[in-house]
């Protein structure tokens, strides 16, 4: 079996975690696996490279200084604990050394010029997976491993420009994947690739964004058309709710795809939709695992067929921190076009739409927020709609929540939505907006705040989430 | 509409009075909802993005104490720069004190709201006398407006109506009286036969003239307005250096009584033609549409087309130059709905 693995910075925080690592990788060959590795920076750092840029662009050179040496003593103490070869540690401290002062340079310029571009912001955010990544590396070789580490851009990746959140050219980065890391494991080297960044067409640094390293991890995958790819994180995988609200969620062992990927919107998962992408297209199986509990079977993420799709629902997600925004008049009714208005203006000032209702008298438009984005986008709306014959009123309310129930098998299922109402109801709870998404892989809908967490539970119970198969 | 108003004096306290107290009517007739999301004085400032409320900061402001004193939205010591720079918002309201030196600290104000693309409401003469033609195009270039209505005539539209009601007419020239205060000083001394230094403290105790009417009596004042109306009705880029100034100072009460004997009076007159713009006493025929007296301003355009149009009307207190403030505003509203 051919598997990229992907390790979270938590996995790989101190030296028992990555002795860890590097059983998982003995294990794996010993059962004849060819591994990549795909690592993230260790927890913490990538924070504290934002805050060294925040601190450079106003000029508090001391501060950069501090956190520069933080950096450097983090990463010494953690090769010193896992490296366990003398000659091997010796040159992994001086490649860190090098990489330090390399980010030293490129911080202190921005300091000078107290601006950072999203290219050069980038290019100081990927330092913290190449430290962590020639670690790793070292750890691997001194326990007689023959292993090389490269960034992302070396591996392969390919991206647009579009820095801080850029997208793979995924056909140039399957060529050149598939002949660079092809190489390395027909040689029997095991790759250790830097996530989360990667090179424009003219090798220039950019980042993925958001999950940047899971979405690494898949695009290589894809690339090698590997069997399956293994994200080990920190929990034991998707739930049927967060644990936090319902204590009786369980483990989900399958899930489609699309599923994993509504639920990723619904802000109840560990995968961003988009590193889904390139593996739901070749229908290579994700694996989601606990690093912490490697006894865990975790989720397995893959095509849908291969699903059990079990009773309609799969999972019950919430958002938190969203507002319910109203537009009403009476003078909206027969005039044609304010709802294309509202959402134009929203659009133009990057307001994000969660969902969208419009009563069928057309009197009113209502549709959630982001809680942090709400006074902005009712004053923006005010300004641009108040004042003429049609829009009357616009009125935010920042104490509901969205609750969601996920599931592929609600497709062309009559009566989930009744049960999804009945059952909330029952609990005594009013629903305040509704919403199915054309997919028919999930109904949301609005409720106050303080009935959200009942709203939860009592779905969880209908749906007997607590109940499903637990192996 | 988020506004930040920097400056919490006799203008900008009934300014955001009239806010409240207006509510409805200003969503109900002009789709205006404004939100105050921060007040600076020499204090400090006082942040809410969700908008102030203001009975208990008025309460405080009453007692002496700053705005920032107050225990959960105050901020001790911030500046009005950093409240620029931090807080969003549409509107800036500019109404700190005058300085005719440099400008400041209304000028730096200004300047960076411009640049970070708010809307801008100034009441703050000086920074427009030394500056008015750069900030215009400061808020062109960054494609916000830049109002004054409260600068020049307080509650009579003198710049309105040149600007809005005159669309496609041409003002040729502006001549006019545009001080209050030094008007009902020479008036005082016309009729009651007064020497200036009693006339002025006359003024003083009516709470007419400022306890420093240093601005007022050089004819400084009246220059600023000038500048103002140059700049806004005939496109002339004129500052304050442009402009002959001479106050009343030298005005004495011989000359005035000469004057009234040849059925004249000595007015401090504005004036500004094709070539100088000029602030000086000036003798008028006492039949003359501009012979006003108390504290009256009057200022007549000649137009290509209309020929002269005098307006008259009274100069500003804090709440005529708060209503100006808020006819700045409902206009900035109607620009950005466009
Ligand atoms: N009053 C009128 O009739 C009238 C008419 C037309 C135009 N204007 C102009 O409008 C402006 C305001 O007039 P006003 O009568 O309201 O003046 P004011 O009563 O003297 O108020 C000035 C305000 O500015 C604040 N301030 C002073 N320096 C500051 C700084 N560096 N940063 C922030 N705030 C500062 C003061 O703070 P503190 O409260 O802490 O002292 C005070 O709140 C002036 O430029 C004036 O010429 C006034």
């Amino acid at each position: 079996m051919k598997i990229v693995m992907k390790f979270g910075g938590t996995s790989i925080a101190d030296g028992k975690r990555i002795e860890q690592v590097i059983d998982i990788v003995h294990e794996n060959i010993r059962g004849k696996n060819k591994v990549i590795l795909v690592i993230s920076a260790l927890a913490g750092v990538t924070d504290n490279i934002i805050t060294a840029i925040g601190k450079a662009l106003s000029g508090d050179q001391e501060a950069i200084t501090r956190i520069i040496e933080k950096l450097k003593l983090d990463h010494h103490r953690l090769a010193k604990e896992v490296v366990k070869d003398e000659v091997v540690l010796d040159a992994v401290l001086l490649e860190l050394n090098e990489l330090v002062e390399e980010f030293k340079r490129v911080i202190f310029s921005v300091s000078y010029l107290r601006e950072v571009t999203p290219r050069s912001r980038d290019n100081l955010l990927s330092f913290g997976e190449k430290l962590s990544a020639s670690i790793i590396c070292a750890a691997l070789k001194a326990d007689a491993l023959k292993v090389k580490w490269l960034s992302g851009g070396e591996a392969g990746i390919v991206t647009d420009d579009h820095f801080g959140a850029a997208r793979p050219l995924m056909n140039i980065t399957n060529q050149q994947v598939k002949e660079r890391i092809g190489n390395l494991l027909d040689e029997g080297i095991i790759p250790v690739v830097t996530g989360f960044i990667a090179y424009t067409q003219n090798d220039v640094t950019t980042t993925l964004g958001r999950s940047g390293s899971d979405y690494s991890a898949t695009i290589l995958g894809a690339a090698l058309d590997v069997n399956e790819v293994w994200i080990w994180k920190d929990v034991d995988g998707l739930m049927t709710a967060d644990p936090k609200i319902e204590p009786l969620a369980q483990t989900i062992q399958r899930i489609s795809y699309s599923e994993a990927m509504e639920m990723a919107y619904f802000g109840a998962t560990v995968m961003h939709p988009k590193a889904l992408e390139p593996v739901a297209e070749k229908n290579i199986p994700v694996r989601v695992k606990n690093a912490f509990n490697l006894k865990k079977p975790g989720t397995l993420v893959m095509e849908e067929k291969l699903v059990k799709l079990g009773d309609a629902v799969k999972s019950v997600a919430m958002i938190k921190d969203v507002a319910l925004i109203t537009v009403s008049g009476a003078g909206m009714v027969g005039t044609p076009g304010v709802a294309a208005r509202v959402f134009s203006i929203l659009s133009e000032n990057h307001v994000n739409i969660l969902m969208i209702s419009q009563g069928s008298s057309e009197a009113n438009i209502s549709f959630i927020v982001s809680r942090e984005s709400s006074d902005r986008t009712v004053n923006t709306l005010e300004i641009a709609l108040l004042g003429g014959d049609t829009v009357k009123d616009i009125i935010s309310e920042n104490d509901v929540c969205v609750v969601a129930a996920v599931g592929a098998g609600m497709k062309g299922i009559p009566g989930v939505a009744a049960r999804v109402f009945k059952a909330v109801a029952d609990v005594g709870v009013n629903v305040r907006m509704i919403a199915q998404g054309s997919s028919e892989l999930n109904i949301s809908f609005v409720v106050q705040e303080e009935d959200s967490v009942k709203a939860v539970r009592a779905l969880h119970r209908e749906f007997r989430l607590d109940k499903s198969e637990i192996t | 509409m988020r506004i930040i108003v920097l400056g919490f004096g006799n203008v900008a306290q009934p300014f955001v009075k009239i806010l409240c107290e207006r509510e409805k009517e200003l969503s109900g007739n002009f789709g205006l909802k404004p939100r105050v999301v921060a007040v600076v004085d020499r204090g400090g400032a006082i942040v809410s993005s969700s908008g102030l409320n203001f009975t208990r900061i008025l309460e405080a402001k009453k007692l002496g104490k700053s705005v920032a004193a107050d225990t959960k939205l105050g901020r001790p010591r911030t500046t009005g720069m950093e409240i620029i720079e931090e807080v969003e918002a549409d509107v800036v309201v500019e109404a700190t004190p005058t300085n005719i030196v440099d400008g400041e600290p209304g000028l730096s104000f200004i300047k960076a709201a411009l640049k970070k693309k708010r809307n801008v409401i100034a009441t703050n003469k000086g920074p427009l006398a030394i500056a008015l033609p750069s900030l215009m195009e400061l808020a062109r270039y960054n494609g916000v407006c830049l109002r004054f209505s409260g600068t020049v005539g307080g509650g009579t539209p003198l710049l309105d109506l040149g600007k809005k009601c005159l669309l496609g007419d041409k003002i040729q020239s502006i001549k006019g009286i545009l001080n209050g205060t030094t008007n009902y000083i020479l008036a005082r001394m016309t009729e009651a036969r007064v020497q200036m230094d009693d006339a002025l403290k006359e003024a003083q105790a009516a709470g007419y003239a400022e306890a420093d009417p240093t601005y007022d009596v050089k004819g400084i004042d009246s220059a600023c307005k000038l500048v103002i109306l140059a700049n806004w009705l005939m496109d002339r880029r004129i500052t304050i250096k442009d402009v002959n100034i001479s106050g009343i100072t030298e005005v004495t009460l011989n000359e005035i009584v000469k004057a009234e004997e040849e059925k004249a009076a000595i007015k401090l007159i504005a004036s500004i033609n094709g070539g100088e713009a000029s602030v000086s006493p000036r003798l008028l025929p006492k039949n003359h549409p501009l012979c006003v007296g108390g504290t009256l301003n009057a200022v007549t355009f000649t137009t290509e087309f209309a020929g002269e149009i005098t307006l008259v009307g009274h100069g500003a207190g804090g709440v005529q130059t708060a209503g100006a403030v808020l006819r700045d505003l409902i206009d900035i509203k109607r620009e950005l709905s466009l």
